[in-house]
């Protein structure tokens, strides 16, 4: 095999499977990437058997053939190149990279021992647009949890109808949900759960450039194409918790406030609560929220936020990284906050949100 | 020097004539009356506890029954039922412990607490004080005095200052002056003879330690002597110490035949897991490790562990013990016993993330 491919172009391809590629694993095979050289095209393929991004780039193509290279030591050299022309040659001797004066000579694994990755089967194709899948992986990501033994929350469910995209991650104490209005082209619901490393890649792929993603869902995998891009998830199997019942319809205290406010607000007070439980309260009053905390080794704080309310008082109190996750994903001016009593989840929601519609669920602390 | 922050909240619990008091509760009759709990004064028996009725007498715990009869010929002498007063102490222990795991009991009729962080978020340990002794009224209808201090000797000291129903507060900023005002035998441990001796050298208070010969003391009272000398300073970081604190729980079963169906096998892990979650909830801890035990038909043993978050709750004991018989051969290997187990328990409820509560998804 043999190569030339401008160094920019690569290290962008590159970039991208850092994410994928793990540090840790166990299978050698795991940490290179497959290039292959066919037509005008480099092709790199690698995978975690959790996740696998295919991708592509341009390239002078002396000799097709494919070979593996560690992917990490690949970039970090790409990297360090100046922008010029990058060669990977194959020869009796092994595999060299060079560019310029440089040269390298670098470690392969053989190339059978790669794993096969299924291809797209055409079934339950859809198109989404990227613009608001963006928007909603953005959203909901943060409440997935990390290490779950209830592993189906090891990720979020995605739903697919004809005319509306879903997508609901939890923890278990929070809960976000984003719905799309879009002609999804589906002919009836497809509802699959994506890992969180899915998400967190996908949210990586969605950053730049434009045009829709193609969504296929096979019999184990899903394929998202962005732009040329083909992120190959894994499905995760099992029952997602029936999130609509978490979602209360009778709250009937509703408080407005202004974003920037209550999220530098939150952030102040929270810097005396208890450390581990980062506990804030929300003492409601007549047109005013008091956002208190405490902590037996550092003291107390609070702030006054005005707002327009004229219900009966009510105090609940809130993991303070909860209700920031969800100020920090928000855009608008102004969000919402709904609420049962002191015990019940309330629920957040940006006011005049355009394009999407999101839920945000808490759980109050008890305290 | 001390800063606030690690000043002790010592509180020391002590029974009012525990066991005369329950056997007034339990028989009206009593009531009013002096009463001596103990043996029968023919056969050499003691006085284990005297009613305040007959305190006035002059009777005592620890005098033998038949002086005691002497000193208040309307004594009523009632055997003592040492079960009844165990089951009466527990309750006053579970009362204590819902405020602090920190409970180190030293008879059936006292104990200290270390409420310097306690469960109900109270900042002064004299509130604290007041509201256990109103719940062991409530709870058992007896009376119970309290002493609050920074240290365990102080504390123990404060709660027999005013007996019964008494409630005595040394702060940190009062321990000098309460401390000029202690006679040496005042202390725990202190007897009348140690007492005599010491008087004898000049100290007649506890501060008069501070200034005694070092040597000329250590004659005197022998090893105690840099004991009575922190105690003369107000000093003592004894920690209060739970006896009985659990390090773990679990349960294991060997089965009359070797277990192949891993729904069956899962079953099994359920119920144990199950079985450990309530074992939390009754004791009031949460575990952050669960680990299972799986011994196959050949007697290769192995265990498995997860630990995160602390939780008490079934779902995730349950969940987190089956996902770890999934690290197993179970269902590929024949299993002759398992086991489920947690361990790495804790008693904050706020490093658990419990008090975060979870969305009610299952109801």
């Amino acid at each position: 095999m043999e190569l030339v491919v401008r160094k920019n172009e690569l290290l962008r391809e590159l970039q991208l499977f850092q994410g994928i590629v793990e540090r840790k694993n166990t299978i050698p095979i795991l940490a290179n990437v497959l290039i292959e050289a066919k037509g005008d095209e480099m092709r790199m393929l690698a995978t975690d058997l959790e996740v696998a991004l295919r991708s592509r780039c341009q390239a002078a193509v002396g000799k097709g053939g494919s070979l593996t290279l560690p992917a990490k030591k690949l970039y970090e050299i790409v990297k360090a190149l100046p922008e010029t022309d990058v060669r990977i040659e194959e020869d009796k001797n092994g595999v060299k990279v060079a560019a310029d004066r440089f040269d390298s000579r670098m470690q392969t694994l053989p190339r059978e021992d790669f794993p096969t990755l299924p291809d797209a089967t055409g079934k339950a194709r859809a198109t989404l647009p990227r613009s608001a899948l963006k928007e909603m992986v953005a959203k909901t990501q943060f409440a997935i949890t990390g290490e779950d033994t209830r592993y189906f929350l090891n990720g979020a469910k995605f739903v697919l109808r004809p005319d509306s995209l879903t997508l609901v991650a939890t923890d278990g104490h929070r809960l976000a949900l984003v719905d799309v209005k879009h002609a999804v082209g589906v002919p009836q619901e497809v509802g699959v759960i994506l890992p969180k490393k899915t998400l967190l890649e996908l949210g990586k792929l969605l950053v730049e450039g434009e045009g829709d993603v193609l969504f296929e869902s096979g019999e184990n995998h899903l394929f998202f194409d962005v732009g040329g891009r083909v992120l190959i998830s894994r499905m995760i199997d099992g029952q997602f918790p029936a999130y609509e019942r978490v979602i209360p319809k009778g709250n009937d205290k509703q408080i407005e406030f202004e974003r920037e406010r209550l999220t530098s607000a939150v952030k102040r007070v929270a810097l005396l609560s208890n450390e581990r439980s980062r506990a804030v309260k929300l003492e409601i009053g007549k047109n005013k929220v008091e956002v208190t905390s405490s902590s037996s080794e550092f003291g107390e704080a609070r702030e006054e936020l005005p707002v327009d309310y004229n219900g009966v008082p009510l105090t609940i109190s809130f993991n303070a990284q909860y209700v920031l996750d969800f100020l920090n994903v928000v855009e608008t001016d102004l969000v919402v906050l709904s609420l049962k009593d002191e015990a019940s989840q309330a629920v957040m929601k940006p006011v005049g949100a355009e394009g999407y519609d999101y839920t945000y669920v808490i759980m109050p602390m008890r305290i | 020097m001390n800063d606030s922050s690690s000043v002790r909240r010592i509180v020391h619990i002590d029974m009012d004539a525990f066991y005369a008091s329950v056997e007034q509760r339990d028989r009206p009759e009593l009531r009013g009356r002096p009463v001596a709990v103990g043996g029968d004064p023919d056969t050499r028996g003691v006085v284990a506890a005297a009613s305040y009725e007959a305190r006035a007498f002059g009777v005592r715990s620890a005098i033998s029954m038949a002086k005691a009869v002497r000193l208040c010929p309307s004594l009523v002498i009632v055997h003592p039922d040492f079960g009844k007063y165990r089951a009466v102490s527990q309750q006053v222990l579970e009362i204590l412990r819902r405020v602090t795991p920190l409970v180190e009991p030293l008879s059936l009729d006292e104990a200290y607490l270390d409420v310097t962080e306690n469960a109900w978020g109270e900042r002064l340990g004299t509130t604290v004080a007041r509201r256990l002794k109103d719940e062991i009224r409530a709870a058992t209808s007896l009376t119970a005095s309290a002493g609050v201090a920074p240290n365990k000797f102080l504390a123990k000291i404060a709660s027999g200052w005013q007996k019964p129903d008494g409630l005595t507060v040394i702060p940190p900023e009062r321990v000098e002056a309460f401390l000029q005002g202690l006679p040496v035998d005042a202390l725990w441990g202190v007897g009348p003879v140690t007492a005599r001796k010491l008087r004898a050298r000049g100290i007649d208070k506890l501060v008069d330690v501070r200034t005694a010969d070092p040597g000329q003391l250590r004659d005197t009272v022998g090893s105690m002597a840099d004991w009575l000398r922190q105690l003369a300073r107000g000093e003592d970081d004894r920690p209060v110490v739970s006896e009985h604190e659990p390090k773990s729980s679990g349960s294991e079963s060997t089965f009359a035949r070797d277990l192949t169906d891993l729904d069956e096998i899962r079953r099994e892990v359920a119920a144990m897991a199950c079985d450990a979650a309530a074992w939390l909830v009754r004791r009031e801890l949460y575990a952050r490790t669960v680990t299972i035990k799986v011994r196959y038909h050949d007697f290769t043993t192995i265990t498995r562990s997860h630990t995160e978050a602390p939780t008490r709750e079934e779902d995730a004991i349950v969940g987190r013990a089956l996902a770890l018989l999934e690290k197993t051969e179970a269902g590929r290997r024949p299993i002759r016993l398992l086991g489920v187990s947690v361990h790495n328990l804790c008693t904050d409820p706020i490093a658990s993330g419990d008090v975060e509560a979870r969305l009610p998804f299952d109801r």
